[in-house]
């Protein structure tokens, strides 16, 4: 058991490594999903209690849908050499999916909390119970982590780079749903815990399937 | 894993272990892609101790069969092991990491230097660091080990590989298109590594378009013909 | 080469009769004739969820026993699934428009319907993105799975959202008062498009039996002509 952590700690810096090297994430796609954050107001026009009342739901959309191209950026995925080399070094395939659903929730992160305060700017929208939000933040980033890495792995040698997010988007729904319904209960004072459950249950159920996956779509591979 | 202290190639391996007369024994093996066979009634059998030269035409199925020996595929038809675990079951996850594989194009990641890659490769599989510098500086890479692997030539991430096949030093050694892009001097690495994994009791399938550089290296050659073997063991000449 | 047409044919003739039961029931209370959509749109809308239920087994069926047969159901079924979806919410939108006066309205059951639509064109999307009949088989039999594994929870949190922030939805089952006749022709509608279901269900299956041996069959005799063409090398010579 040490040893799969170990090894899905080692899959998960290499993994943040080559991002602080290549920057996709943050030099890349944070400003595309913040380009998209001000495309909305320009869209729909300048009305500021209509954005106030829209905001919180653009920023999640936003989040999910750029926040997929977090999990299928390219500097993560293995090629097919890389691949070999992993599979026959003895590592665990469940530790590989660990190790780069854990990098990919960690920048999904780092990814929510920039947009977050620029959709505040943006939308004039009230940061009123920010506390709550700050739980659901984390609990997104894991699931949106552990999705789309485990859709990678079912879509692994696709050509296409648009199935993974066309795969991840439709399943999402309950986390888009429950993290702005959670936004939205604090703004009307309704209770949020069972969305907040909702999510916790959605994660674990996520981590399960792609830990038992793992080794079976790691063999399926030619 | 009970680690050993870096050892020269010749000597053991972090995951030596008692290696079975034939490291080698499939039997009427076939792999088909889908109902597409591409290898067919395959009987071969390497010993410990043994190089075998792979050849055969573009398509003729050298890569499939080298694959199918890393355990990266399955076979479809026909029974196989490769040190002494079936090739259709579970057991051989467990010999993986006794078998180094260096296939084609280099597989290591582009962004991180010469010794992160291996150094990553070391911590994977639980080999201590020191190593990696002694292996850089046996595949003449000691002074580039801080450029990146996407800066360096193709015949310097060929050596890269061998120095993690060094790092390893696996029980079965697979080389794909041995000499590919090298110059005098890492064909010398090429024998260094078939002559290592004898003299541990190993076994080493070379693959190559230029028999007669591996001529040296094997004791007999194994030609591939439309995926089945055409001509078992013609001696090297 | 026998055919069994038996299938086809009870498929067609059930249609027919369904055609003239779903116009020889007086039209309907309060929609008028519109109300005849209902004897597609219920059926359509059964025949995606009957599909998508048969592609999970087929994935289930596959993983359990790696039999191709499996992938081909799981398969055939999705794809026949996704046609079926599709018209559930054409005619959807349609009986829409002229009762409500709108194309779409947020009920759970139609987002549902529509996510699910999207769901199983990404499985759809999947297979055609593998060549490798195996490697396609495994890979897309997991998404088969984790695909209707989500399904309930989508469906719950879409009837949750629902539930917590809108009235009560105008479309009510059982809202459309129906006579005898009309249920009696309801019922055969239903059956017609099961057979139907089932009829192009058993021939995609045939036709992707019948597309893997040619496949085979073409890829063995390239590898024939290929392996004559060779010469083998004398390595003597190389020397």
């Amino acid at each position: 058991m040490t040893g799969l952590w170990r090894q899905a700690w080692e899959i998960a810096r290499k993994d943040l490594r080559t991002e602080f090297r290549t920057g996709e994430v943050l030099l890349i796609t944070v400003p595309f999903g913040a380009a998209a954050l001000m495309l909305i107001p320009l869209a729909i026009g300048v009305d500021a209690p209509l954005l106030e009342r829209v905001g919180p739901g653009m920023y999640w959309s936003v989040v999910l849908l750029f926040g997929v191209l977090v999990t299928v950026r390219q500097s993560a995925a293995d090629g097919p050499a890389q691949m070999d080399v992993l599979t026959l070094l003895g590592l665990d395939p469940a530790a590989r999916f660990a190790g780069r659903a854990g990098a990919s929730a960690l920048l999904l992160l780092v990814f929510e909390a920039v947009l977050a305060p620029l959709a505040l700017a943006l939308y004039g929208s009230d940061p009123r119970g920010w506390w709550w939000v700050l739980a659901v933040l984390p609990l997104v980033a894991v699931g949106l982590g552990l999705l789309g890495t485990l859709a990678a792995a079912i879509a692994a040698g696709v050509a296409s780079t648009t199935l993974v997010p066309l795969i991840v988007v439709p399943l999402s729904v309950p986390m888009l749903l429950a993290a702005s319904q959670v936004t939205e209960g604090i703004r009307v004072g309704a209770t949020i815990f069972g969305w907040l459950l909702l999510l916790v249950v959605m994660d674990l159920l996520l981590a399960v399937a792609g830990v038992l996956s793992a080794r079976p779509l790691q063999e399926a591979a030619r | 894993m009970p680690l050993a202290t870096p050892a020269p190639f010749g000597g053991p391996g972090p995951y030596t272990r008692p290696v079975p007369a034939a490291v080698i024994d499939l039997r009427s093996v076939g792999v088909r892609l889908g109902d597409t066979p591409i290898l067919r009634d395959l009987d071969l059998r390497v010993e410990a101790g043994e190089a075998v030269g792979l050849i055969g035409a573009n398509g003729s199925g050298k890569t499939t069969l080298l694959r199918l020996l890393a355990t990266l595929l399955a076979p479809t038809d026909g029974e196989g092991a490769v040190l002494g675990a079936s090739l259709s079951s579970p057991e051989r996850f467990a010999v993986r990491p006794r078998i180094g594989l260096i296939g084609h194009t280099p597989g290591l990641y582009p962004q991180l230097t010469l010794e992160e890659n291996l150094a990553f490769v070391a911590r994977i599989a639980g080999i201590p660091g020191e190593a990696v510098g002694e292996v850089l500086d046996r595949v003449g890479l000691g002074l580039a080990r801080h450029r990146r692997a996407a800066a360096c030539s193709h015949g310097m991430q060929r050596r890269g590989e061998f120095a993690r096949v060094m790092l390893t030093r696996p029980d079965l050694l697979l080389l794909d298109e041995a000499h590919a892009g090298l110059d005098s001097q890492a064909a010398d690495l090429v024998a260094h590594l078939v002559e290592g994994v004898r003299r541990r009791g190993g076994a080493a399938v070379v693959v190559s378009h230029e028999p007669g550089r591996i001529a040296p290296l094997v004791g007999r050659f194994v030609e591939l013909q439309a995926g089945a073997v055409a001509d078992p063991g013609t001696a090297a000449s | 080469m026998r055919r069994k047409v038996w299938l086809d044919a009870a498929a067609g003739a059930l249609l027919v009769a369904t055609l003239a039961a779903a116009l020889a029931v007086p039209p309907e209370r309060t929609m008028g004739d519109l109300a005849r959509l209902m004897f597609v749109h219920v059926p359509a809308a059964w025949l995606a969820y009957l599909a998508f239920g048969v592609t999970l087994v087929g994935s289930a069926g596959y993983l359990a026993t790696r039999r191709m047969k499996w992938d081909r159901l799981a398969a055939g079924s999705a794809e026949v699934g996704v046609c079926f979806n599709g018209l559930t919410i054409a005619l959807g939108m349609i009986w829409g428009k002229s009762t409500w006066g709108v194309w779409w309205t947020w009920d759970a059951r139609l987002v549902l319907t529509a996510i699910m639509f999207f769901v199983y064109l990404g499985y759809l999307g999947l297979r055609r993105g593998i060549a490798d009949p195996v490697a396609r088989a495994r890979r897309s039999a997991w998404l088969g799975v984790l695909g209707a594994v989500q399904i309930p929870i989508v469906h719950f949190s879409v009837v949750w959202w629902r539930g917590l922030h809108q009235p009560p939805s105008v479309i009510r089952p059982g809202g459309v008062q129906m006579d005898d006749e009309f249920r009696i022709a309801l019922a055969v509608a239903v059956l017609a498009f099961t057979a139907v279901y089932a009829a192009l269900l058993r021939r995609h299956m045939e036709n992707a039996r019948a597309e893997e041996a040619l496949a085979a069959r073409l890829a063995s005799e390239e590898v024939e002509v290929a392996g004559a063409a060779i010469t083998a090398p004398r390595y003597g010579e190389v020397d």
